[in-house]
């Protein structure tokens, strides 16, 4: 007999454990990665791997965790003890791409496993052809770095020093990621020691048994959430520039079948795997996919195997959404987005009045590494994947507005430059770059980096070059995203993905994409466009243009007059 | 005779007035909060207050005053029209923010629109590097087109904030010297000036913050001061900030980005000077309200402090690590975790058939269906009335009655949805609510590598009493104090805090070939400043405590730490012994020292204090209001070990130093004591009821 009130109680207190185990590593990291974007994720799984309890997960990690322990289990099977922390980071056994470093702890209680806690770390850099492990233009995964197979970083209670000796020689910045793998693995032993209290408290037995029934409880919470939503099927279509290495442009394709109390995300119809390494695993493509989905469920809806249950991801092997060994995949984070705004596309048409049109971004992933003046390495990795919001459905997309899919924050300005040579000449809105729509899209937004060293090595990966993100509903897309390097006042277009050398004194400019409008633009409020236009966010030419609003250039107020006729001819 | 002091605390619901006579006699009162003029309020109940005990408010000689009014402008958008001005290509900084949410997957989340729309964010060509550097200098013509911008805008406020003007200020002084000289009568709020602190949003914001409210709390301010005037009291008004310093108010309403979280600081600092009155260092501060509870850790006497808050982020909602949610203001504040579980939140099943508490509240209006206002859903309190905790016929000293049958039947029907009886169903709601609780308690302990269970609890706030024993049990902790009036303690503490002011100057510069002599002229300077503001208060010299801090971090990296300063003028020993103790503390904090690595200052700063020539802290605490409890025993339930008992109620005062053993029930005017079985309650001397793990 599962008592509803224990029930509660033990799901608290493993989400709690969790959650101390992310402050742990908060306190105790080194990395700008782990301590300012938080690129990390806490959980439990019960003895068998099932998982049962997440702290505050990056969406990427939500579906990632019981493969990478599950190659971690199929390779030691029995050969497992109290006081042995697992570690992975392979991709081709459950893991996700080689930064992520996966660890998992047994506790133990009478010789007998009660459950597994689990930290997933973003490693800054792993060795590898190009610093951060993010170059889209890999060809093999034995370009991208260290790849650590399942092993013991730790052995019945001792550290393994041979692994953590190759991972420091295998890194260009050994302080960082050896202090941050000394915080994941501190981390562990803490939260063991709290689940041994829980132990303590509920005996070994009862803790087992609730841990089930609260994936049993998660899974009859979502398929009764799924069965509250009409029954439909949508499909949705788009494309990624290119792979990274100049093969054209990727198709990713979805049909979404929401029937009964299941969804099924069906990805055939995309690309074959490709060159480059912006391929998204099969893992991360599910993660991405259960992540998209979970905007449809109650917000408190617990992240554990009995969410996942119902959804069935169907993405053909060798297909870009899932590869086959040994496909690189460090940039796919890139990649990762396109599953992302593919699968609320078909969301968008399935639940129109629930799902607004593409949020804005070019996915942006940036390295750039060097010696400073004193001769010294540094190593400059910045993410600023999104923009902003698309609009709709019932609103404009917000300008700058966080996206519900990732929750990386941006790279202050001023803490670049005061740990890297390098000097941020602009960042701010790009008018005209919001898809125009009844509701608007968010503005696309710019950056501008200006080199103080001597040399470095720019690394890129973006897209939405040649691809824009989309409108919807009539909506229109957002502005494209754009880029160029000037040199001693010349100026030289750069593709949305590249490595190249930069010097003294030139500047890299990076204009990321808009985002997508939601309904015809000429439905939009005419008094909404002339306010954009005071509020310098539209031109008075673009509110012509896109939404057939005339603003008076000097009083920039609304002609009403002007805009009726100009409305109706457009109409006609 | 001026021996009373009189301190007022306004929060959501309620405005909490306290007495405290130079004997330790103390009177309070609890009043409604008038959300449109909250001065109103408070001459109300201080009137009445007066006029019940009657003491003359010729007697007050000092008022000390925690507010919310600071964060409600902020929240309901009743600041004044701020126009900004930036570094050429910056304008939009404050809008695009970090790019955070409390919460992932909600779709339909929006940030807080900026507090200056982009037509009044302004730019002028100037830049400095992180060396400090000028790499384009100030277009002075360009600041004097802006101010005339200002000008034609009818603009209120300004604020300046240039990229990297933690490092150096001139560019920004250079501006507001124009600005001040061209727009005069509009104050004008600089950024280096405020908060010099790296991290251009969270700066931008903090001056943003300042000039949106400082005209609101500057009449705040003036027109309290009248109506306490209008009653009598003409003693000096001081405003609690958050870092748990008093203020005069005029001073204060200067710069009100550090009032921001006057209340909850009140009450961390009051069980901080208690502890040390009674001499203990290290406990968990408890205050559990109506809508949110929030936990703060004291460890060697002191707690910790965050170097920011967020107004208006419903932290209650989100979760310590989010944010995203409000406004970020860089002022220190007193660390405390909160979350959404207090008497008014509400019990409901989900659609998986568990059951949850909170985060939604049935807050004061129509609050818990016992307080038959029209509530609907069973909250805590509502429990907790069932389990025989409260008093069904009276609540604040009979002013409020309860329906028990009304509680009754909305618990029951959540019973019977997850097929459990009436009252396993309160008790679930009460123990869900404390592990939520329990989060938060965990959260501010792990985040500085402690385990709570050695610790012992200080209970306040209208419903601390009722769950601080079952959390101790939970959290292993053996001992728990509650506080006389633990009801209004926020109020209370405010009398025991000390005035103190802050003087705090940008210094980017690394120990490696640091200036000795300019850094020493630099601490002078701000020592000097400090003790003018502290004698403008009225401090003669030895009244006065100057204490020098600063800012370090290691060169490279961004978290800093502040380190006192004790010893000045700095020598070449003495940097090197500070040094060391920065990387201990970074040890500490953060797990690791960098000794290859150089320290550097950030800023540097000289608080003055004004000692008070009495104790701020009485030796004990009497209750001469204290009424008689209704009943004298009841049954009440303790979880299916116990059952139910026969409980007896009494008042604080039936309590002595002998212990006397749970289930007891101490039941006041603000606040009730829930005794359970295995433990025991008796006084101290300062009339804390103290209860105790085992008979």
């Amino acid at each position: 007999m599962i008592d509803p009130i224990r029930l509660e109680l033990i799901k608290n207190a493993l989400v709690m454990v969790s959650d101390n185990m992310m402050v742990s590593v908060l306190r105790t990291s080194r990395s700008t990665l782990i301590k300012s974007n938080m690129d990390f994720s806490a959980s439990i799984l019960d003895a068998e791997g099932n998982m049962v309890a997440q702290g505050l997960a990056l969406p990427g990690h939500l579906g990632a965790t019981m493969p990478a322990l599950r190659g971690c289990l199929d390779y030691y099977g029995d050969d497992i003890e109290p006081g042995d922390i697992l570690a992975s980071n392979d991709p081709y056994a459950g893991g996700s791409h080689l930064n992520d470093i996966f660890m998992f702890k047994p506790v133990y209680r009478d010789g007998e496993r009660v459950c597994f806690l689990s930290l997933i770390l973003h490693h800054t850099d792993l060795g590898g052809r190009v610093a951060g492990g993010q170059a889209a233009d890999s060809d093999e995964i034995f370009q991208e770095g260290l790849r650590i197979p399942p092993s013991k970083i730790y052995v019945g209670g001792t550290a393994n020093d041979t692994l953590l000796r190759v991972i420091e020689h295998n890194t260009r910045v050994p302080d960082k990621v050896l202090g941050d793998v000394r915080a994941q693995v501190a981390a562990l032993i803490s939260g063991a020691g709290e689940i041994e209290k829980l132990i303590d408290t509920y005996g070994a037995g009862e803790l087992k048994t609730y841990m089930t029934a609260l994936i049993d409880y998660t899974e009859r919470l979502v398929r009764s959430s799924i069965r509250d939503l009409p029954d439909g099927e949508a499909e949705f279509t788009e494309y990624n520039d290119d792979d990274g290495v100049g093969g054209g442009a990727v198709t990713i394709h979805v049909k979404l079948t929401v029937k009964g109390d299941e969804i099924i995300a069906d990805f055939t119809g995309t690309s074959p795997q490709m060159g480059g390494a912006l391929h998204t695993n099969y893992w991360f493509t599910a993660s991405l996919t259960y992540a998209a989905l979970r905007t449809m469920l109650p917000a408190d809806t617990p992240n554990n195997v009995g969410f996942y249950r119902p959804i069935t991801v169907i993405a053909p092997e060798g297909s870009w959404v899932n590869p086959c060994f040994p496909a690189a995949l460090g940039g796919r984070g890139q990649g990762g987005y396109r599953v992302r705004t593919v699968v609320t596309g078909a969301l968008t048409k399935l639940f129109p009045d629930r799902m607004p049109a593409c949020p804005g971004g070019n996915e942006f992933g940036l390295s750039v590494t060097g010696m400073t003046a004193e001769q010294k390495r540094f190593l400059h990795v910045e993410f600023h994947n999104v923009t902003g919001r698309g609009g709709g459905p019932d609103a404009d997309g917000q300008d700058a507005g966080p996206y519900w899919l990732g929750n990386m924050a941006n790279t202050s300005v001023e803490i670049i430059e005061a740990e890297n040579p390098l000097m941020i000449e602009e960042y701010g809105f790009l008018p005209d770059t919001g898809g125009p729509g009844k509701y608007r899209g968010a503005l696309g937004l710019v950056r501008q980096y200006r080199l103080l060293a001597e040399d470095a090595i720019v690394q890129l990966r973006a897209d939405r070059h040649v691809y824009p993100c989309w409108g919807i509903f009539g909506g229109k897309p957002g502005g494209l995203s754009h880029s160029y390097f000037v040199r001693d006042g010349k100026r030289e277009e750069a593709p949305s993905k590249f490595v190249r050398p930069m010097k003294k004194g030139e500047t890299f400019r990076a204009e990321m994409a808009g985002s997508g409008g939601y309904g015809d633009p000429l439905e939009r409020d005419a008094n909404a466009v002339a306010e954009d236009v005071r509020e310098d966010k539209i031109s008075i030419a673009h509110a012509e243009n896109e939404y057939g609003v005339v603003v008076d250039h000097h009083a920039l107020t609304l002609d009403e007059p002007a805009t009726t006729t100009l409305r109706r001819e457009r109409l006609q | 005779m001026t021996h009373f002091r009189l301190g007022v605390d306004i929060g959501g619901t309620f405005t909490d007035i306290v007495l405290l006579g130079a004997d330790g006699a103390l009177y309070n009162k609890k009043i409604l909060s008038t959300p449109d003029d909250y001065s109103r309020a408070i001459e109300d109940g201080v009137r009445s207050l007066l006029e019940t005990t009657g003491i003359p408010p010729t007697a007050i000689g000092e008022v000390a005053h925690g507010t919310t009014v600071a964060t409600n402008a902020i929240i309901e958008r009743k600041g004044v029209r701020v126009a900004l001005i930036t570094t050429e290509g910056f304008r939009d900084v404050l809008e695009i923010a970090r790019f955070r949410a409390p919460r992932l997957y909600d779709v339909s989340f929006r940030k807080p629109e900026p507090l200056v729309e982009r037509r009044l964010r302004f730019t002028v060509p100037e830049r400095i590097t992180a060396l400090g550097e000028i790499d384009l200098p100030l277009d002075k013509d360009s600041v004097a087109r802006v101010a005339a911008q200002c000008a034609a805008a009818d603009v209120n406020a300004v604020a300046v904030c240039f990229i990297n003007a933690y490092v150096s200020g001139e560019h920004e002084e250079a501006a507001a010297a124009i600005l001040r000289d061209k727009l005069p009568g509009i104050p004008v709020t600089v950024s280096s000036e405020l908060v010099p602190q790296i991290q251009e949003y969270e700066r931008t914001s903090t001056a943003v913050v300042n000039a949106y409210i400082r005209p609101v709390i500057e009449h705040y301010a003036e027109r309290l001061e009248t109506r306490l005037a209008d009653i009598g009291i003409t003693a000096p008004v001081n405003i609690m900030q958050s870092n748990g310093g008093v203020l005069p108010a005029k001073i204060a309403a200067r710069k009100p980005i550090f009032v921001i979280e006057s209340g909850p600081a009140a009450g961390v600092v009051g069980a901080q000077r208690l502890g040390a009155k009674l001499g203990i260092n290290d406990f968990i501060v408890f205050d559990m309200g109506g809508t949110t509870a929030k936990a703060t850790i004291i460890a060697d006497g002191a707690y910790a402090m965050a170097p920011e808050t967020e107004v208006g982020g419903d932290a209650a909602l989100g979760h310590r690590m989010t944010q995203g949610g409000g406004y970020i203001v860089q002022a220190p504040t007193i660390d405390i975790a909160e979350v959404g579980a207090g008497g008014g939140s509400i019990a409901w099943i989900d659609s998986g058939g568990g059951i949850q508490v909170g985060p939604r509240s049935a807050g004061a209006d129509p609050g818990p269906v016992c307080y038959g206002q029209g509530g609907q859903d069973a909250t805590v309190t509502d429990g907790n009335l069932l389990l025989g905790y409260l008093n069904p016929s009276a609540l604040v000293g009979g002013e409020l009655s309860l329906d028990r049958d009304g509680a009754e039947q909305a618990v029951a029907a959540l019973g019977e949805a997850i097929g459990m009886d009436t009252t396993d169903t309160a008790y679930g709601i009460h123990l869900i609510a404390n592990a939520r609780m329990m989060r938060a308690l965990s959260s501010v302990s792990s985040e500085r590598g402690l385990d709570p269970a050695g610790f012992p609890l200080l209970a306040f706030g209208g419903n601390g009493g009722v769950h601080v024993c079952n959390l101790a049990e939970a959290l292993g902790c053996q001992q728990i104090l509650v506080p006389p009036a633990a009801g209004l303690f926020s109020a209370l503490g405010l009398l025991f805090a000390d005035v103190e002011h802050q003087c705090i100057r940008a210094y980017y510069q690394s120990f490696d070939g640091l200036d000795l002599d300019a850094c020493n002229k630099t601490f002078a300077t701000l020592i000097d400043e400090a003790n003018t503001l502290i004698a403008a208060d009225g401090y003669a010299e030895q009244a006065r405590q100057i204490t020098c801090s600063a800012e370090l971090k290691y060169v490279g990296q961004n978290t800093a730490l502040a380190l006192s300063v004790p010893h000045l003028p700095l020598t070449l020993d003495s940097l090197a012994a500070l040094a060391e103790s920065f990387a201990v503390a970074h040890e500490a904090t953060f797990g690791y020292r960098s000794d290859e690595e150089s320290v550097q200052f950030v800023s540097l700063k000289a608080v003055g204090q004004g000692l008070s020539a009495t104790p701020r802290l009485p030796d004990s605490i009497t209750l001469p209001q204290q009424t008689q409890p209704i009943s004298a025993a009841r049954q009440a339930y303790y979880g299916p070990d116990h059952g139910w008992l026969e409980t007896p109620v009494v008042p604080r005062a039936a309590l002595n130093g002998t212990p006397k053993a749970g289930p007891l029930i101490v039941e006041e005017y603000d606040s009730t004591t829930v005794v359970r079985p295995g433990w025991n309650a008796q006084l101290d001397s300062w009339n804390n009821i103290v209860i105790n793990k085992g008979l």
